[in-house]
């Protein structure tokens, strides 16, 4: 069972001075053509990670304003939806994982704490991949954003592009690069995985570490994930 | 011995005899004033003679003059002191800047490489670099991208270049070089990209390839020669990597060399170690993935290798053997042996004799370290020198897809690279140590080239039923195998030690303390919290008759990503977590040089 929950976003401060650097850039990107950042504005790794694609929530999201506090979701119509305007109400079950009314993964984690296995999925898959750079439990490093915050301002597809083509902050103050996953199957076979774990970190209804309970992998879940891995 | 020949190649040099490198590196290193090498010496003791600065006056310190290196990321090694130059390095981009100290560190020259940022995306944790070596009026900067470049000490100037690695593929640096006679020795990060480790010597004079000795693979590309390489004391025998490894996986298979190196001049050997076998999945490559977590004695000419010692055959949880190898001669059971001790990560401390490669001494130096019962130290036993490992605790045994709890060390070792100090004044070693443990999960992972090549998920957290605290710094004996005393700390400590004649050892916190304490007792004498925290390695160098310490800040590295947000211990069950420190309550980032002295 979700819940309504604000992220405690301020609480870790070194991750947040690199997060907020990245999280403000990725707020211009909405905002400001990149012409206007300047010489030292983020370049694309390859292609046009700074174009988010053309989907149906991005148009109806309102830019997230880089407030950290104002980063929580919240409940409307009976909907948990982000910062960002995007709704993470799980509605129905595919091939083993939750997406919402509009076909977008998210997370369910029932009243005991069960997680949901392609989340718990994202929890290791995370920790094993994106963990060297951006922190235990999406926390964020020295370095490297803490992903539990930026999934809240992101959309899905925008997560998705991101992830696919690398992302790139270097100039006099930052020397940032996220290198392009779009080929690594073993982020690209559970990037769905992964963001519906950072969410579930982000909304706060799931707490540090190990997540203690989970479903188990179901056979959908499992021939798909043997398609895709051994593809 | 060492001193006759310091002062015959001094001669040598004051006579405007060209010398080998060799001997202008044994020159530069004999004079205390300066500080010649990252390690201190060839031996990696991290020893200095100096004494102006003492026990009793350490109290005193304060700060002389500090300098701001523009860069933020974490700061490793140190600064060099060559005659009246520092020479002071940075993380990527990896600027060199020579200061010059009579004239208030005002930058004589400034080398600022032109790098592509997408190799900062290939390495893994954090762009830190250990610093510059000097040889034969050069400074030696291996950069992140693999670019070996030698520049005129005075001047900057380029004066050759190389490249030694592929990027595209995950090979990166984060080490320094050592110079050794006519050559320069290097080596390669990348374990968790599935690089293959390897060592190179490059010609001093002009960075053409001399030799490559690799870690894994057919035996002509090991450097070994099966019958007289030996691993405790009997030969390697014919294809003793290949027989280890399960099909083609060594190719992908690690045993990377991003550490330490040290050489002996009279034993004409270097002596380093050999990183984790990639994958972190050790279902993925059955056998003991040999020679992945090896201490390795080479000679320095041919790098033909003499002696072998596997300490973690077919790791199970990332215990990486680079850490340093420390030479020092000291008196066993009455007889003087030429000794070599290792800190692995692992949470053993090895003894062993570095002409013959006989295993002396394997202890704990943490009484936490609990996935081993121990070393086997019978010769006649079928495992001896292997550790014995605990089932429980056994990531492999348990399988994959199985979460193992409770592990100690974690991945991050006991000790990692932060390299540790001797003291000939004690007889003991100082060494600062991580507290930390973890639960591991392998699983299956597929390889492409330039991608992350792990396939394990870790969570990481204090010992339990301890102090509480991420690290110790401890002083060790080295014969006995005991830990003489230990100093708690709140974090691991990431900053290589100092010791000096003086009867301080200096080390820094990842909060940013530099501290000073007895090298007999461990009381702590002095502390200073610079501006960000400490990974880098404290060093010190007189100048004017005065003596001065210096230390690089700037936190970051493997400790600025597993401690930046704390840690947590999920078995401490739901409810609990978040209780532990995070270094962010104490400290952001920087990049500075802070140079202490005593008043007057």
């Amino acid at each position: 069972m979700t819940s309504k929950t604000t992220a405690s976003l301020m609480a870790i401060c070194v991750a947040c001075a690199a997060g907020a650097i990245t999280g403000t850039a990725l707020a211009q990107t909405d905002q400001t053509p990149p012409a206007q950042t300047g010489a030292g504005a983020a370049a694309a790794v390859s292609g046009d990670a700074q174009q988010p694609a053309a989907d149906p929530t991005a148009g109806a999201a309102a830019p997230a304003a880089p407030q950290e506090e104002d980063l929580e979701v919240v409940e409307q119509g009976g909907k948990l939806v982000l910062p960002n305007g995007q709704d993470i109400t799980p509605d129905h079950m595919e091939n083993g994982r939750w997406y919402t009314t509009e076909g977008i993964p998210t997370f369910k984690i029932a009243e005991d704490g069960t997680i949901d296995y392609a989340a718990f999925s994202g929890y290791r898959r995370y920790s094993a991949e994106c963990h060297v750079c951006h922190g235990p439990d999406g926390e964020g490093s020295t370095y490297a954003p803490a992903l539990k915050n930026s999934v809240l301002k992101l959309d899905y597809y925008e997560f998705q592009e991101i992830v696919a083509s690398g992302k790139q902050e270097v100039n006099t103050a930052a020397n940032l690069v996220m290198p392009a996953f779009g080929t690594n199957r073993n982020v690209w076979c559970y990037i769905d995985d992964i963001y519906v774990y950072l969410l579930a970190r982000g909304a706060g209804d799931l707490p540090r570490g190990r997540p203690a309970k989970k479903e188990s992998k179901s056979d959908e879940f499992a021939a798909q994930e043997d398609s895709c891995m051994s593809g | 011995m060492k001193k006759l020949m310091n002062s015959a190649c001094l001669a040598l040099l004051l006579s405007g005899v060209p010398a080998l490198a060799n001997d202008s590196v044994l020159a530069e290193i004999a004079k205390p004033e300066q500080w010649a090498i990252q390690t201190g010496d060839y031996a990696n003791t991290r020893y200095s003679t100096l004494d102006k600065i003492n026990k009793d006056n350490v109290k005193d310190l304060r700060v002389a003059w500090t300098f701001s290196t523009g860069v933020l990321r974490g700061h490793e090694g140190s600064p060099l002191v060559i005659g009246d130059i520092m020479y002071v390095h940075t993380p990527f981009p990896n600027n060199v800047y020579a200061l010059d100290l009579n004239d208030n560190g005002k930058i004589l020259w400034r080398y600022q490489p032109q790098q592509d940022p997408n190799v900062i995306a290939v390495m893994c944790c954090d762009t830190v670099n250990r610093g510059v070596a000097y040889a034969d009026g050069l400074i030696l900067l291996h950069q992140a991208d693999t670019t070996l470049v030698a520049l005129d000490a005075k001047t900057g100037e380029v004066k050759w270049s190389v490249k030694t690695g592929d990027p595209a593929i995950g090979e990166t640096n984060t080490a320094t070089v050592m110079p050794v006679k006519d050559k320069v020795i290097v080596g390669v990060s990348g374990g968790e990209y599935g690089v293959r480790g390897r060592v190179t010597a490059y010609s001093l004079a002009d960075g053409k390839e001399v030799w490559k000795a690799w870690s894994t693979g057919p035996d002509e590309e090991l450097l070994v020669d099966p019958e007289k390489t030996t691993h405790l004391g009997k030969p390697v025998g014919k294809d003793s990597s290949l027989s280890s490894w399960e099909g083609d996986q060594w190719k992908i298979g690690g045993g990377t060399t991003w550490g330490w190196y040290s050489y002996d001049p009279e034993l004409n050997l270097i002596y380093y170690g050999t990183g984790n076998p990639s994958t972190w999945n050790p279902a993925q490559r059955p056998g003991d993935n040999k020679w992945s977590m090896t201490i390795m004695a080479r000679d320095a000419d041919t790098g033909v290798a003499r002696w072998f010692y596997q300490m973690t055959p077919h790791d199970e949880w990332d215990y990486d053997g680079v850490n340093e190898m420390i030479l020092t001669n000291q008196t066993i059971d009455g007889q003087e042996r030429k000794l070599l001790t290792h800190f692995d990560r692992n949470g053993l401390a090895y003894t062993l004799d570095r002409e013959s490669g006989e295993l002396l001494v394997a202890e704990k130096y943490d009484p936490a370290v609990n996935w081993t019962t121990g070393v086997d130290m019978d010769p006649n036993s079928e495992t001896y020198g292997r550790p014995a490992v605990v089932a429980e605790y056994s990531t492999d045994q348990n399988g994959e897809d199985t979460n193992t709890t409770g592990v100690c060390p974690a991945a991050l070792g006991t000790k990692d690279q932060q390299p540790a100090a001797f003291s000939p004044k004690t007889n003991l070693f100082y060494v600062p140590t991580n507290h930390v443990c973890m639960d591991y999960e392998p699983f299956r992972v597929a390889y492409s080239a330039g991608q992350p090549y792990v396939g394990a998920t870790l969570s990481m957290y204090p010992a339990p039923n301890s102090h509480g605290g991420m690290g110790n710094f401890i002083a060790w004996d080295n014969v006995k195998g005991e830990i003489k005393w230990s100093i708690p700390e709140q974090f691991s400590v990431w900053s290589g030690a100092l010791a000096t004649a003086g009867n301080v050892v200096f080390y820094g916190t990842l909060e940013g303390y530099l501290k000073a304490v007895d090298a007999e007792t461990g009381d702590e004498l002095y502390k200073f919290k610079t501006p960000s925290g400490v990974i880098g390695n404290i060093m010190t160098y007189e100048h004017g008759g005065k003596q001065y310490i210096g230390v690089l800040s700037g936190v970051g590295g493997w400790a600025g990503i597993g401690l930046a947000a704390g840690l947590t211990n999920p078995n401490d069950g739901l409810g609990a977590v978040g209780g532990y420190a995070s270094l962010s309550q104490y400290t952001e980032l920087g990049g500075q040089l802070t140079v202490f002295e005593l008043p007057g």
